[in-house]
This record gives structure tokens, C-alpha cells and sequence, in this order.
């Protein structure tokens, strides 16, 4: 297998030259190495060594977006290939800003990052109601609900979330993450929310580890 | 003493009678509320903003001495400004508007908060030739010169006046938005965006001056940025240096040439790494030094650059929602603070919601018996 094309898919998707990256994502599927392989040891191994750096504060929030935009090109050649082959995503989130905020920066770094650990993501989009997080993570069989919100007039609607995933019984089968920039660790554990991260790269992280535990 | 000479003073280190009770403004929704509390008259809920005549009855409803942001300024943003338009509106009720810097923005109704971008239009250099550049360049009607002119005879004088030097980054990324600034920077035109910068800068440093040539006197000047956020800043700070020294340092040397010599700034979020780029380029003044939201602190700046980094605010507002027993805690923390020297407490933003008017007369009433 050619592991130097690999590196270079990894090391083109960390300086986010997302046509570069195309084209060695292209050169690989020709040379015949494996969509999969293609996947987490070209595209999510770059996206790892950003999303480490990022969150060492060693590159800064335009480094992951480029770098994010290449792997997202990179990943749109290799899907129809990996549902030719079957290969499974390690889980699935439905993530989303919670209703009365129309923020999304930091919702879509989340859901970068949880990507680039192989993780689907149902994005809802903003000012999404506690409902549609519960609805979507009962039809859509998510074990993982991500919050973001950038107010503190929001903020409190977290809570909501929680609470109806409770009252619809899903509680103890979704595990409910939060963050942005009015919450922290104290108003995770106040609202009964399983985990507070306070950084993009850190919450893909932590949902990885429930996905994996 | 004036709060004027009271501010002054504890910003070149000389002794005062006692702290100012400074203060940076209200979101709108809390004068609602305060309103709607029967605590403020109705009329000062609607049309209020910094150094208006609302804001001055505020104050004295209140008890603050004076808001931070009493400035003056040119017209430095994009001349003319983008024609606003709802371009869509979707089911939901949220409407897609083209704002003045051409971009599309979400707005629901009943939803205010900073504005949320859904598309920009500054992806090309054509682009810039064409819609931008002519709305960036100086021109003269941008500077009000008969109003400068009168401005040290008319201007109060019980109060600091700031000079507004408008933004070198911030409003760059109001307008490429931080996606479209991410792309154009690091990847797709490094030299368009170099470009964008160094022409939206040299029309502010051009405003400032023909200012500064009126004769207007100014205590302090004043700069907006808004390029940090709750894990640092938005771009590298080694190509934030790179862009914006050189412009900062034109900008900061024109004012000590006119004797300005406090120089504040005005940015959200944790701001440590930006802070060689602003101090070792004039910038002196940090503001409002978000300590409840973002955690940003006073404290290591001054560790850093010593007494060559001044501070106004870091007083956590959201103990104002709280109570007083937290608004106790944060005057303690103040009067530490305000021990080290060149330190004016200030709430760290704007008050929000939620925020209780009888303790905001508390702070203002317990800040102004601090002795210095």
C-alpha cells in the first residue's frame, strides 16, 4: 500500500488544500487502496492532528475550517464507495443550536470534528426546538445529542432537552452534550446534561469515547 | 475631582479621591425588562445607546458617572453602505436579509442577538473591485470637519471623550464573515485579503487625521475589534501581527503626535495572544475585559507588560443577575484590582437580562466610596 500517498492526503487535508486533497484522494481509489483505508488514515488522521492542535491552542479556528472543508471533499468522493462496501460510521449524533439562537460557528466546528472521528452527524441547524432534538434522536436511533449556544438568553433551553428526553424515556439510551460560550462544566452538571466541553476538538473527543465505551 | 480628571488620573498612575462608576451600556431586551418592571420610564427603553441623552438619564436614574463609550467618530465603515433587503422569507418565519456589508443574515422575529450570517458576498477579488473598494476608500464626506471644529468648545467636559479609530480586523470579519475570512486568508487569496485590510485601514487612518487636524481635543482614542472568542482569537496571532501591526502602529503614532497618549480597545473573548500585537504596537488599554462569559482575566496582561497595559472593565457583569452577596465578592475583587494602578472596574459587557436594577445601583452606589 502506498503510505506515503496517505501521509500526503493527511498533510495536504491539515493545510487545508482542498483540491489538492481531492485529486490524491482520487489518485488513491486508482491505485486501489480501500476507501476505508483512504478514510481514517489519510482524511480522519489529518483531521485528528488538527483537531489535537486546535485544542492545544496550537492552530486557531480558520486552520480547522479549511482544513474541515477539505476533508469534507475528500469524504463526498469516498461515500458512494463506502456504502458500496458497508463500512459503518462508529455512530450517530443529531447536533444542533438550541431554539432562539441562529448561531452556528461554533455548532458546525462540532460537527466537523465529530466527522473527522468517523462519526455521522444529523445537523438540524439553528433555533431548533427541543422537540426535534428528541424526535430526531428516537426516529433517527442517535445515541448522541449535541447543544450549542451562544447566548445566555439560551442557555436554558438545554435544560429542556434534557428534561423531555426524560419524559420520552430515551434518557438512559442517548448521551446529551453541550457547549459554547455562556455554559460551562457547573451548568452541565446543574441540568442532569452528561458532558460539557469547552472546545470543538475536546467534544469530538468525548463523543468518541461514549461511542466507543 | 471630575470624573474626567478622575479617570485620567487613574490611568497615568496619580491619586484620585475616589473610583467613577463606569459602566459599557445595556442590551435593548434589558431596558425592556426594566421597563416592564416599572423600574425605568417606557421612553428610555426604546432608542437608548452610549453618550445619548438616554443614556445620560439612565445614569443619573442609576447612579453611574459616565459610560466608557463616549466617543465620537467618523463615518469609517462602507460608504455608501449596502442597500438592506429581505431577500427571502422562509416558512418558519425567519427572514434572510442582505445587511449594509452585503451580507445575508438570519432574522427571526422576536429573536435579537448578534447577527448571524448565512452567506457573504467578498469571496473574489473581483468582487472587491467592484462593490467594495469605492466604499472603503477615504472621502471627504466622511469627516463631519465643521462639527470637529466646534467640538473642544461644546464637548462636556465632567467626562472622558474618546476618539473612535474604528477597527483594523473587526469589521474585515464583519464583512468576509469568519468562514469566507478562514478561506480567503489561508487558502484561497491570501494577497485579496491583505489587500481588503490594508485599504479599509488606510481610510481610517485618514478619517483620524483630518479629525486630529481640526484641533479636537480627545483624553482617549478608541479602537473596536471583536477577533477573540471564548478559546482565543480568530486567526493566528502570527498573521493577525503580520496584517495588522503595521496599520495599528500608523494609527497609535498619529495620536501620540496630537498628544493622545490612552489608546483602548475594545475586544470580546479571551484576548492574551493578541496582546504583543496591540501593546507592542501602541495599543495601552484593555476593554471591557470579559471575565464572566469568556474567563478572560486582567491580571496576567499586566504580568506580562507590567504598567505598560492599562485596563477598563473586568468587573463580572452576571453577578448583577444574581446577588449581593456576588456583587460584595466582585467590588472585593475591584478594589484589588484597582490597587495595582491603571485599572478603572467597568461591568465586563453590556448588562443583560435578567440583570437586577437594585443591585446595579448597589455596585454603582459601593464602587464610587472606593478610595484610591
Amino acid at each position: 500500500m502506498n503510505t506515503e500517498l496517505l501521509k500526503n492526503i493527511s498533510e495536504n487535508l491539515q493545510k487545508g488544500r482542498a483540491k489538492l486533497v481531492k485529486e490524491l484522494v482520487q489518485q488513491a481509489l486508482d491505485e486501489g487502496i480501500s476507501p476505508e483505508t483512504i478514510l481514517n488514515e489519510g482524511l480522519l488522521d489529518g483531521m485528528n492532528i488538527v483537531g489535537g492542535k486546535f485544542k492545544a491552542g496550537e492552530v486557531y479556528v480558520p486552520e480547522v475550517l479549511i482544513a474541515a472543508r477539505a476533508m469534507n471533499q475528500g469524504a463526498q468522493m469516498l461515500k458512494p464507495y463506502l456504502e458500496e462496501a458497508g463500512v459503518q460510521s462508529i455512530g450517530r449524533a443529531c447536533l444542533g443550536t438550541v431554539q432562539g439562537d441562529l448561531h452556528d460557528i461554533g455548532k458546525n466546528l462540532v460537527k466537523m470534528m465529530l466527522e473527522g472521528k468517523g462519526i455521522e452527524v444529523i445537523d438540524l441547524g439553528t433555533d431548533v426546538a427541543p422537540e426535534t432534538f428528541i424526535n430526531t434522536a428516537i426516529e433517527q436511533d442517535c445515541q448522541l445529542i449535541c447543544l450549542s449556544a451562544l447566548l445566555t438568553t439560551t442557555m436554558g433551553v438545554m435544560e429542556e432537552v434534557v428534561k423531555k428526553a426524560e419524559e420520552a424515556g430515551i434518557r438512559d439510551k442517548v448521551k446529551i452534550m453541550i457547549g459554547g460560550a455562556p455554559v460551562d462544566d457547573a451548568f452541565c452538571k446543574k441540568i442532569g446534561a452528561d458532558a460539557y466541553t469547552p472546545d470543538a476538538a475536546s467534544a469530538a473527543d468525548v463523543a468518541k469515547s461514549f461511542l466507543t465505551a | 475631582m471630575t470624573n474626567r480628571e478622575r479617570a485620567l488620573n487613574i490611568l497615568h498612575f496619580k491619586p484620585v479621591d475616589r473610583l467613577p462608576a463606569v459602566h459599557f451600556g445595556y442590551w435593548p431586551e434589558l431596558l425592556k425588562e426594566w421597563a416592564e418592571q416599572g423600574k425605568i420610564p417606557a421612553e428610555l427603553a426604546e432608542g437608548n445607546y452610549d453618550g445619548s441623552e438616554k443614556d445620560r438619564e439612565l445614569e443619573r436614574l442609576i447612579g453611574w458617572d459616565f459610560n466608557w463609550q463616549n466617543m465620537a467618530g467618523p463615518a469609517n465603515h462602507l460608504m455608501p453602505p449596502f442597500e438592506c433587503k429581505v431577500v427571502e422569507t422562509l416558512p418558519d418565519g425567519t427572514v434572510r436579509v442582505q445587511n449594509g456589508d452585503g451580507n445575508i443574515e438570519r432574522v427571526k422575529p422576536g429573536i435579537t442577538s448578534i447577527p448571524s450570517e448565512d452567506d457573504y458576498l467578498l469571496k473574489d477579488r473581483e468582487t472587491f473591485e467592484t462593490q467594495y473598494r469605492h466604499r472603503m476608500e477615504f472621502k471627504p464626506e466622511r469627516v463631519n470637519l465643521d462639527w470637529f471644529r466646534k467640538l473642544n468648545d461644546e464637548r462636556p467636559y465632567d467626562r472622558p471623550l474618546g476618539l473612535h479609530l474604528g477597527s483594523v480586523m473587526g469589521n474585515i470579519r464583519n464583512i468576509c464573515t469568519v468562514v469566507g475570512m478562514s478561506y480567503l486568508m489561508y487558502d484561497e487569496d491570501e494577497d485579496l485579503f491583505a489587500d481588503i485590510v490594508d485599504t479599509y485601514a488606510e481610510m481610517q487612518y485618514q478619517c483620524a487625521k483630518a479629525i486630529l487636524e481640526t484641533g479636537a481635543k480627545f483624553d482617549f482614542a478608541h479602537y473596536w475589534e471583536d477577533i477573540c472568542f471564548k478559546n482565543g482569537p480568530l486567526i493566528a496571532p502570527e498573521l493577525f501581527d503580520e496584517l495588522c501591526a503595521k496599520h495599528y502602529k500608523k494609527r497609535n503614532d498619529l495620536c501620540h503626535q496630537y498628544g493622545i497618549d490612552i489608546i483602548s480597545l475594545d475586544c470580546d473573548g479571551v484576548v492574551g495572544k493578541l496582546l504583543p500585537t496591540w501593546v507592542g504596537n501602541g495599543v495601552n488599554t484593555m476593554f471591557p475585559i470579559e471575565v464572566g462569559v469568556w474567563g478572560d482575566q486582567f491580571e496576567p496582561a499586566r504580568k506580562q507588560f507590567g504598567n505598560e497595559v492599562l485596563g477598563v472593565g473586568g468587573m463580572d457583569k452576571t453577578a448583577l443577575r444574581r446577588d449581593k452577596a456576588a456583587v460584595d465578592a466582585e467590588i472585593e475583587r475591584m478594589k484589588r484590582l484597582t490597587a495595582l494602578g491603571g485599572f478603572i472596574p467597568c461591568p465586563d459587557h453590556r448588562l443583560m437580562p435578567g440583570t437586577k436594577f437594585e443591585l446595579v445601583q448597589y455596585y454603582a452606589e459601593e464602587i464610587k466610596k472606593i478610595r484610591i
